[in-house]
């Protein structure tokens, strides 16, 4: 690589830290991810992290408490580029599926009663809710050619434009057949393809850990889903798993039909 | 055109002389069911009892991603690694229609030589077949061939009818002439016939294909479009196994330890959202419909109007495989103004009651 | 069997030439101004085209897109490119500097009809960066200046400082065999000595027009073909003596990928020029 070497920080949020893990389980790659560009700050690689200005952040998990807004708010300040990274900080992951206040509070007080929390929390949000966010790398976790690719784009000054396709294109790919033309309960042509149609190649239906894709038809998803049988509350569950805060507009459309 | 016979005990035996010095593909049988052409170590796994493989064999000339060439500040490598000597056998009558009109589009105009080289080192051994509840190849006047094969089997009884299809097909037959039969008997005639007669009946899809370019033109604005694109998941499925689709898109993947970049190319759908969507954000089709309607206008109007038969060859891989119903069955039908059921006409009452 | 792997000897449509910038400065903010020359100098000099065409030009790590060659043939050796920064490609062209090195193929697509405009009145109407293909025809026209009848240029922009080539085409005007027409729909320098208005209202400063005679060149952003046509409908300019440049997605250029499909039409092979009445009986094409 010519000229100086791109300094970058790696995040961690609120979530598995799955997407940290799946960049250095990139084992063969480690050495030329390292030798190209200067990793600052990457908790679970490295001690001697420092926090100063950045060439690109990449962030992984969701935002769920007082503090890590501020943190991400700082980072942002620092970086010329934000990427969220995996499913928790591009829509908020599992653990934004409930997005109604009143909801998420009865949930809290289940979980921890009335213990007094010393990092105040707040409702679940994908990292955009707070700070501008300039590429999105979804996954549950990350793919690891999806991310090297992504990377080495990065790296070389030419992120890739947007061309969101669903999983089924994948999933033809690899000459699978549909599983929701059988029947089964896939989500794969609302979910951002990136997984290369995994779990449809082992005859597993896509259970839209990708989160969902750009232009994807969820009305007409829903009521096919219902004609093959399935419930209402049932489709809106899984549905719900994987969209994080992506669907608040979809629901309260909805819910409004309803 | 000549024509040999071949008994059916003696078909390994001839496939393992043609394939010594090439990979023989063929139909086998998947999950659910459903058949790919896979390559065969076992004879045994070919399974010659089978309507519609889920992709169609275009993806042997032209794989859903390969790299053209790898680019670098000292030049361009070409990349024909997706090429090897290969025999295709078991592929039907459409599929065989779908690969000329294949060929043809990717010689017109600039050749593309990762389709030639791929088509050079192929031989492909057709098959004849028996049409199920979603073949219409006989409205397409595809459920016949005359060319496009080096070798068809038409299978009868105990053994294969085989025309031969070209000086290629022929040397094939030389590598072990004894497994084949050069006279054919009055029975033989008589058996194939029966045959013909008794497959033209067995058709029970029809589609009138050239009422399509009109009816395409006189309801290019009916509201048919807005309810299939209410409907259409825009997974792209439909485009994909069409055997006669070709469009594809390409990357750059640069390698992160050299100053080069693989290009690769990779099969693409005019369903997907910014298929038309150009640098500055204008999208030209950025609704479902007109997506649909691109595709429609392709299948059922455009290719006719220009080269006198449709560019759809009949398999019923888009009946197989769309989710919602979206077919050239379900849409010709539609287009004829007659009530359809389908799912997307079923979304369309409850939706807008 | 002899299904050995063969070579065929067809030339590769799909890898570029190799090219060097030769200059590049600013335009507007936004718009940069790219001279390139292939690097093998036979290859650059036989590299023919007609005003109008288009090439792909690549950038190593970032990928390939179609762009209309702004320079005329009848200046060979050099190709020159107008480019507006509006994605990664683009973005990635923005950084190189002289002496980088790009990939180019072609020229691609149909041109301008010139045999057919040859002793014709020429009307070009360009808007914003409309210019890029539109230049190539003006300036082969201004070197072949006695194969046409009148040349009439009409080039509008946002503002002043939004003009490509303001300078190259101000400095036309001094020439008499050129009726040349700028505006600026807002004039935000207080400098602007041409007309200030939408390009249309360049129309009634024209000189009679026999429309017979005249061939109208048009190429500008997508609301403002609309409301040009509209005067040249007025002037009564056949509707086959219209021509219009028109932009698509393209990833190959040559016919195969699909992306710039209208009907059974590619606009990679049959365009990117199309007639006013082409654009009339088909649908989707603006």
């Amino acid at each position: 690589m010519k000229g100086k070497k791109l300094k970058i920080g790696i995040y961690e949020l609120t979530g598995c830290a799955g997407d940290a893990l799946m960049i250095l389980n990139c084992e063969k790659e480690l050495p030329a991810i390292f030798q190209a560009v200067d990793i600052q700050s990457f908790l679970m690689a490295k001690s001697d992290n420092i926090d100063d200005e950045l060439d690109v952040a990449l962030v992984e998990g969701s935002v769920t408490t007082e503090k890590e807004v501020e943190e991400l708010k700082d980072i942002r300040k620092r970086s010329k580029i934000v990427v969220a990274l995996g499913l928790c900080a591009t829509v908020g992951g599992i653990q934004a599926r409930f997005q109604d206040p009143q909801k998420w509070q009865e949930n809290f007080r289940q979980v921890y009663g009335e213990t007094k929390m010393e990092l105040p929390a707040v409702v679940s949000k994908p990292i955009d809710a707070y700070i501008k966010v300039d590429f999105y790398l979804p996954g549950c976790p990350i793919s690891k050619e999806q991310f090297l690719n992504f990377f080495t784009r990065v790296v070389k000054g030419a992120p890739p434009e947007s061309y969101p396709q669903p999983v089924c294109v994948s999933c033809k790919y690899k000459e699978n057949d549909c599983l929701l033309k059988n029947g089964l309960f896939c989500l794969g042509p609302l979910t951002a393809d990136g997984c290369g149609a995994v779990c449809p190649s082992h005859n597993l239906p896509c259970v839209g850990c990708w989160g969902p894709v750009q232009g994807g038809n969820w009305t007409s998803e829903f009521y096919l889903l219902q004609d093959k049988g399935f419930s209402r509350e049932f489709i809106k569950k899984k549905m719900a798993n994987f969209a994080g805060t992506k669907l608040s507009e979809f629901w309260k459309q909805f819910d409004r039909r309803d | 055109m000549k024509i040999v016979k071949l008994k059916k005990s003696n078909l390994h035996p001839f496939l393992q002389a043609a394939s010594q010095d090439a990979e023989l593909w063929a139909p086998v049988r998947q999950k659910n069911n459903k058949h790919s052409f896979q390559p065969i170590k076992d004879f045994a796994t070919i399974d010659l009892n089978y309507t519609r493989t889920i992709l169609p064999p275009r993806k042997l000339f032209l794989p859903p991603q390969f790299n053209m060439f790898q680019a670098s500040l000292q030049g361009y490598k070409e990349d024909f690694s997706h090429v090897s000597p290969k025999v295709i056998f078991g592929v039907h009558p459409c599929d065989l229609h779908g690969l000329l009109i294949f060929d043809e589009f990717h010689r017109q105009n600039f050749e593309d030589p990762y389709y030639l080289k791929a088509k050079e080192n192929t031989l492909i051994f057709g098959h004849s077949c028996w049409p199920d509840d979603k073949c219409f190849c006989q409205s397409t006047n595809t459920h016949l061939v005359e060319e496009g094969y080096d070798l068809f089997f038409s299978e009868l009884d105990d053994y294969y009818l085989v025309w031969i299809g070209s000086s290629r097909g022929d040397d094939c037959l030389r590598l072990a002439p004894e497994l084949f039969d050069e006279s054919l008997s009055e029975e033989d005639i008589k058996g194939y016939i029966a045959w013909q007669e008794k497959r033209n009946q067995a058709f029970k899809l029809k589609i009138n294909f050239f009422a399509m370019p009109d009816l395409m033109e006189l309801r290019y604005h009916h509201s048919l479009w807005e309810k299939l694109g209410q409907a259409c998941l825009s997974c792209g499925s439909c485009s994909l196994v069409c055997p006669t689709c070709n469009c594809y898109n390409v990357q750059d993947q640069p390698l992160l330890s050299q100053d080069a970049s693989n290009i690769q190319r990779c099969w693409d759908s005019c369903m997907l959202e910014n298929y038309s969507a150009v640098a500055g954000g204008e999208n030209f089709r950025e609704k479902r419909s007109q997506r649909l309607k691109l595709w429609y206008t392709h299948k059922l109007q455009a290719y006719i109007s220009k080269y006198g038969k449709p560019a759809c060859v009949g398999c019923g891989r888009c009946i197989a495989t769309c989710p919602v119903d979206i077919n050239v069955f379900t849409v010709s039908r539609a287009l004829e103004g007659e009530e359809v059921e389908a799912f997307w006409n079923r979304l369309a009452k409850e939706v807008n009651p | 069997m002899k299904v050995e792997k063969k070579t065929t000897l067809t030339k590769n449509p799909f890898l570029p030439d190799p090219a060097r910038i030769v200059r590049v400065y600013p335009l507007t903010q936004d718009v940069k101004f790219f001279q390139v020359r292939l690097v093998d100098i036979n290859k650059a000099l036989a590299f023919q085209y007609h005003p109008g065409q288009f090439a792909m030009i690549s950038i190593l790590g970032a990928g390939e897109a179609p762009f209309s060659i702004s320079s005329t043939p009848s200046r060979p050796g050099l190709l020159e490119f107008c480019i507006r920064k509006t994605g990664t490609i683009t973005g990635a062209i923005f950084n190189l500097k002289e002496n980088d090195l790009i990939g180019v193929r072609g020229p691609y697509g149909n041109g301008f009809p010139i045999e057919k405009m040859l002793g014709k009145d020429i009307l070009i109407v360009m808007g914003g960066l409309g210019a890029a293909p539109l230049r190539s025809v003006l300036l082969y026209c201004l070197d072949n200046r006695d194969q046409f009848g009148r040349v009439i240029l009409l080039h509008g922009a946002k503002c002043p400082a939004e003009m490509i080539f303001c300078q190259e085409f101000q400095d036309l005007k001094k020439r008499e065999d050129l009726e040349c027409y700028l505006t600026v729909d807002t004039d935000d320098t207080g400098q602007w000595e041409d007309n200030i208005g939408v390009v249309t209202t360049l129309f009634p400063k024209l000189k009679a027009i026999n429309p017979e005679q005249t061939v109208s060149l048009v190429c500008g952003p997508p609301v403002m073909y609309k409301f040009v046509i509209q005067e040249l409908l007025k002037l009564q300019i056949p509707k086959d003596q219209i021509l219009m440049t028109l932009e698509r997605r393209m990833k190959c250029g040559v016919g195969k990928c699909g992306h710039c499909a209208i009907d059974y039409i590619y606009t990679c092979l049959d365009g990117p020029v199309f007639t006013y009445w082409d654009v009339i009986h088909m649908r989707e094409l603006i």
